[in-house]
């Protein structure tokens, strides 16, 4: 008996040491950008790179560049507004999918999901010559409008499986008492389902904060974002790497507290809604 | 259930807001920005469309699609991109799989390890294109660095070599999306019922016959769904690569379909062929997402 336990104790000791190295290797790439972040461009370049005397010279150098700071801004207006917009019109369509049986129904909420798998290279295309031929070719709206359509899809797929957990009988009861679809939606569903709510926001969030391909076609100077700006630290001859790795650490700061806490309905997210047991 | 939708349509049918107040506004919108792009570039795909000489547009049937077909980068761009589906995802489903084992015993701290795990995943592609970028930097990137220590030197840099820098690009997927891969089976493993494995210990089944026979088919439904999500993905895969090597060493050496596309309509501005290079990629991973969406998903069960 005794020795079981211990056979067990030393494969549950094995097992955590194998995980650990797994971690470890897992992450040194982002332990190598965040550490060349405390370095300076030239060191980078002209010693091993596992070195280390840690300085600010080059977080300081992105806080003077010109347009690392502009760039975060644009990359939080457009982030936010899409996020809004998607948060409001995808939580209606949610509620309506998850309340209403309706004709087209199946076909309605398949389609959305399926419109956010297209590439969005391809979709790229197309829009750029839309917003080109409408001169909004860097300007927030396009972005945001860009943003949000790979948003909407997720919000009401993220939504569904809260919606769906809210008894009907709430309804029933608000109905009862007179109140009719729209103010059940609002004053009732909303309310109740707010934490589904933060996280389809935070998720929106993030995938807008994270898009590139967009960002590369439609914006210009003035609307670039906080992506587009930090591939700019390469520079037309020599890469400024200190630089690249103070605001790379700098625009990851925001993933890694959406993963560490969120955690719990990252699956759902990564699937994009529900997948079937 | 059959109650509950009564009630709801008894109560469109006395004309209080329908599902329309609810879904139009989301259909109006992507409708808007998917939809008519989408056909705008069906249709363009069919002419001669020059971004700066706008009087050189005309139509011209399926000509771009013809030049397509003769286009020897065309079908170097749609292999490489495919290598990802054919080389990466099995590769991160071996590795996401043999890990999920590993979490699914206990041990200490394991979520914790779990979320951190998850980091790469969500990091923006950007940067991680340009993070393996600098570590595979000759002289003084971190990985080139670990190379030579045990013996393998690339004075020339792993990224001005075709085929290196092709691996490397396929490496820097494995990195990223075999932890999504992991996620998925491991809540795949844990939702499996323990008592069969019991059972099956009682009988005597070693491991591997148990991994075999009873975990790997039980599992199917999630692999099959891990799959098709990655290939879905991996049909997306454009701004790492695109950061990462631009599409070279040599001009092509992993310009991808999707940096094919990019080329053709923002270097060379030829968007009207760019376009038709764009339809064929929506019609494919349209066809993926429907067979994903009509196997995997279900509205009602969720």
């Amino acid at each position: 008996m005794a020795n079981i336990r211990k056979k067990k104790t030393i494969i549950k000791w094995v097992t955590f040491t194998v995980a650990i190295i797994i971690v470890a290797i897992e992450l040194f790439p982002i332990f190598i950008i965040m550490s060349n972040g405390f370095k300076r461009d030239l060191d980078i370049r002209n010693s091993n790179p596992f070195s280390f005397k840690p300085t600010l010279y080059s977080y300081k150098k992105v806080f003077q560049k010109s347009d690392f700071l502009p760039s975060i801004k644009n990359s939080l207006i457009v982030g936010i507004s899409s996020t809004a917009i998607s948060l409001l019109v995808g939580s209606m369509a949610s509620y309506g999918i998850s309340r209403f049986r309706f004709k087209g129904r199946k076909v309605l909420s398949y389609s959305f999901l399926v419109s956010r798998m297209i590439p969005q290279i391809a979709l790229a295309v197309p829009l750029f010559m839309v917003f080109d031929s409408l001169s909004m070719t860097d300007s927030y709206i396009s972005l945001i409008l860009a943003h949000t359509s790979f948003n909407i899809p997720y919000v009401i797929w993220l939504l569904l499986p809260f919606f769906s957990s809210i008894s009907i009988s709430f309804e029933e009861a608000a109905r009862v008492d007179g109140c009719n679809r729209k103010q059940i939606f609002w004053k009732i569903f909303l309310p109740l389902t707010a934490p589904g709510l933060v996280v389809a926001a935070v998720f929106a969030f993030i995938m807008s904060w994270n898009e590139y391909i967009y960002a590369l076609v439609l914006t210009g100077n003035t609307t670039k974002t906080a992506p587009i700006s930090v591939n700019g630290f390469m520079g037309q001859y020599a890469p400024k790497w200190g630089q690249l790795a103070a605001a790379g650490t700098i625009i990851l700061i925001p993933v890694i507290i959406f993963t560490l806490t969120l955690q719990k309905y990252i699956i759902g997210g990564l699937t994009a809604g529900g997948v079937k047991e | 259930m059959r109650n509950r939708s009564e009630t709801l349509r008894r109560d469109s049918r006395k004309g209080v807001p329908s599902y329309l107040y609810f879904v139009l506004p989301a259909i109006i919108l992507v409708g808007i920005i998917l939809l008519f792009p989408i056909i705008y570039s069906m249709v363009i795909s069919f002419f001669n469309w020059p971004q700066v000489d706008s009087g050189n547009r005309f139509f011209m049937w399926g000509k771009n699609y013809l030049d397509l077909i003769n286009d020897h980068e065309f079908w170097h761009s749609l292999f490489l991109q495919l290598g990802f589906i054919f080389i990466a995802i099995p590769i991160e489903l071996v590795i996401g799989f043999l890990v999920a084992l590993l979490f699914n015993r206990e041990f200490p701290i394991s979520g914790v390890l779990r979320t951190l795990l998850l980091l790469p995943v969500f990091t923006l592609p950007v940067l991680s294109g340009l993070t393996w970028r600098l570590m595979l930097q000759p002289g003084y990137g971190a990985i080139t660095y670990l190379l030579s220590l045990v013996g393998f030197d690339f004075p020339q840099g792993i990224l001005s070599d075709k085929n290196l820098a092709y691996s490397a690009v396929i490496v820097q997927d494995i990195w990223r999306m075999w932890p999504f891969m992991f996620v998925i089976l491991y809540a795949g493993l844990v939702g499996l019922p323990k008592d069969i494995m019991e059972a099956a210990e009682l009988d005597g089944a070693g491991f591997f016959r148990k991994t075999f026979t009873i975990t790997i088919p039980m599992l199917r439904p999630t692999i099959t769904t891990a799959i098709l999500l990655r290939i879905i993905d991996a049909l997306r895969i454009f701004s790492e690569v695109f950061v990462m090597t631009n599409g070279g060493p040599g001009g092509n050496g992993t310009m991808l379909y999707s940096l094919y596309i990019h080329k053709q309509a923002f270097e060379f501005g030829k968007l009207g062929y760019a376009s038709s290079m764009a339809v064929i990629l929506i019609v494919v991973s349209v066809l993926f997402a429907f067979s994903l969406v009509r196997k995997n998903m279900d509205i009602d069960t969720m």
